[in-house]
């Protein structure tokens, strides 16, 4: 999704959110994610004044005030915390472990596919279809990658073939290399 | 089993959030993923200036795994799996300031190359606008203007204010044609 972005030529606006709005992205993100509930409040105080980024291909960037990118989605699509939150509280998204040899592929934007998740040094946890992921590696304590399962974890270990875990977010992508907006 | 935990969602006991990562100051990703970024070597050498017991844990890792033959069959597969490093635009950094005529008998500063030292080119403009008491802008994309004639004071205030220019890395190209 980030491949191609790039700070100066992709973002077209940022916008003041209204508070009614800020409330239900609240509430929505606390839907998705329920154990983030004690620590909402740390990432998304209630006083602070958030913004979003709009970028092309109808992305959009949750940022707090600060100017940090906290959240991203595209068009209506499932609120995805970025890395750089992720790595401060990996805890809220189930993780999928890839083995080694894929580690490289994920770096460069590659989709996860179903054999990297299934050898001996990968590990799943259970979840459904467009389920929002973390992506871990053997051996690696953070996540490298953010990602939604195309396929349940039952058919990935069935099927063994083809994509996965569509890659979102991974690490020295152009949301990871976006500054702070002011 | 520890490795099962490892993925288990939610919150871990005794652990305090947020997490602390330390990240690599020429790659960005965390230092565990250094060896994954083609420029590997400029990632040690960062490792080693600013976090040396880092380092050291490196190192010891790196002795343990088998290169040599891993190593070598790697190499041969390159193609898609090598992730393109950024080219940093490596121009001289320079900044250059320059005085234009306004009118008869006023004239702007201009500031220019000021972003060759990864400055926030509207951070800087609103920072002398409020240190000369005068209107600042961002006019380009390397650009400032600042409203009046400040030049001289410009080599003593931008050292003082951003350490990392030195008062020779500052041009004066004198006045200039608008």
């Amino acid at each position: 999704m980030f491949k191609k972005f790039d700070e100066k030529e992709s973002i077209s606006g940022v916008l003041q959110l209204k508070s009614s709005v800020q409330k239900s992205i609240r509430s929505k993100i606390l839907d998705s994610y329920p154990h983030l509930e004690n620590y909402l409040d740390v990432i998304l105080p209630k006083k602070d004044a958030f913004k979003i980024v709009k970028c092309h291909d109808h992305i959009e960037i949750l940022i707090n005030s600060a100017g940090e990118q906290q959240f991203f989605r595209q068009r209506e699509g499932q609120w995805m915390p970025t890395l750089k939150l992720l790595h401060k509280y990996p805890f809220f998204l189930p993780m999928q472990q890839v083995d080694k040899g894929a580690i490289r592929f994920v770096l460069s934007g590659a989709n996860i596919m179903c054999p990297g998740l299934t050898s001996p040094g990968a590990q799943m946890t259970e979840v459904q279809k467009d389920t929002i992921v973390a992506i871990m590696a053997e051996g690696k304590d953070h996540a490298l990658a953010i990602g939604k399962t195309t396929l349940s974890t039952e058919d990935i270990a069935k099927i063994n073939k083809g994509i996965g875990v569509e890659n979102c977010h991974y690490l020295n992508d152009g949301l990871w290399q976006m500054k702070p907006v002011k | 089993m520890a490795e099962v935990n490892r993925l288990k969602i939610g919150p871990k006991e005794g652990v305090n959030y947020p997490i602390q990562v330390t990240y690599c100051g020429n790659c960005t990703m965390p230092i565990e993923y250094c060896e994954y970024y083609p420029d590997y070597d400029k990632c040690k050498q960062w490792l080693e200036k600013h976090l040396p017991t880092e380092f050291e844990k490196v190192k010891i890792g790196d002795n343990e795994t088998p290169t040599g033959e891993e190593e070598k069959k790697r190499q041969k597969r390159g193609g898609k799996g090598i992730i393109k490093t950024k080219k940093k635009e490596e121009g001289p950094k320079q900044v250059c300031v320059s005085r234009a005529p306004r009118g008869k008998k006023k004239s702007v500063t201009v500031v220019t190359g000021l972003s060759t030292f990864d400055i926030d080119l509207k951070v800087a403009a609103k920072f002398f606008g409020q240190r000369f008491a005068c209107g600042s802008s961002v006019t380009g994309d390397d650009e400032i203007v600042i409203q009046g004639d400040v030049k001289d004071d410009l080599f003593d205030v931008i050292p003082d204010k951003w350490p990392e220019i030195d008062e020779d890395l500052i041009e004066d190209l004198g006045d200039q044609k608008r």
